[in-house]
């Protein structure tokens, strides 16, 4: 899980490897301040899978790349490892 | 998870934040009443459950999500120190957990240019960047260190 300086950079590091997927570095932050902004509440409790698929869900990080889904019987071939 | 082990869960990563680095389960031992075998069964039960990540040779943490207890490429300097995160998402994570504004120092893969991003009110100061995610979300935990 990198930063890179353009899809173009992206691209020249793959060469030629499947891509996965890549998004702006502020749908990024919006990501991380929802996935990790309770991480040191002392009321912490695990988030569900659903509390965490919802998260992807409302930035529009949908799709099978983006199924946290350990169903891997429903996921296309190459995401089932 | 249990309830005891929610408590060493959240102690251990308070005191990650109080103190800048991993604890020991010495420390977390004394802090909490439990002696060290308590400590370390407990995180090897957070372990399985994804709730931290161990380093599988020495039994102490290797990543309390989003920190990460030994250095990495993803630098953040926030609440008056420097962190270390283990990947670029981690990275806005730890300004996320802290509730801070930071700064991100890290590297593009493709030409190793040096990255410098200030992260202030949860936005980066340069939208122009690009976030690339090798592994699909079903697979990240088959291997997280890589992911």
């Amino acid at each position: 899980m990198h930063l890179f300086r353009s899809g173009e950079h992206i691209q020249r590091w793959l060469a030629g490897r499947e891509p996965g997927a890549t998004i702006p570095v502020t749908t990024l932050s919006e990501l991380a301040h929802a996935w990790w902004g309770d991480r040191l509440s002392p009321d912490w409790r695990p988030h569900t899978q659903d509390h965490n698929q919802a998260i992807l869900n409302r930035l529009g990080l949908t799709g099978a790349f983006w199924r946290l889904s350990h169903d891997r019987g429903s996921l296309p071939p190459e995401y089932r490892g | 998870m249990n309830e005891d082990d929610l408590a060493l869960r959240n102690l251990t990563y308070a005191r990650f934040a109080q103190i800048g680095r991993a604890p020991t389960a010495a420390e977390i031992a004394d802090a909490s009443g439990r002696d060290q075998a308590e400590v370390a069964a407990g995180w090897e039960r957070l372990h399985a459950e994804h709730a931290l990540v161990l380093d599988p040779a020495t039994g102490g943490i290797r990543m309390a999500n989003p920190f990460s207890a030994v250095p990495t490429p993803f630098r953040v300097h926030a609440a008056g120190r420097w962190w270390y995160a283990n990947c670029a998402w981690d990275a806005f994570g730890i300004c996320a957990a802290l509730h801070e504004d930071g700064q991100i120092q890290a590297s593009c893969p493709d030409c190793a240019e040096p990255l410098r991003i200030s992260v202030q009110d949860e936005l980066p100061h340069d939208p122009s960047l690009r976030f690339h995610c090798l592994v699909p979300a079903a697979r990240w935990w088959d291997d997280i260190v890589f992911t």
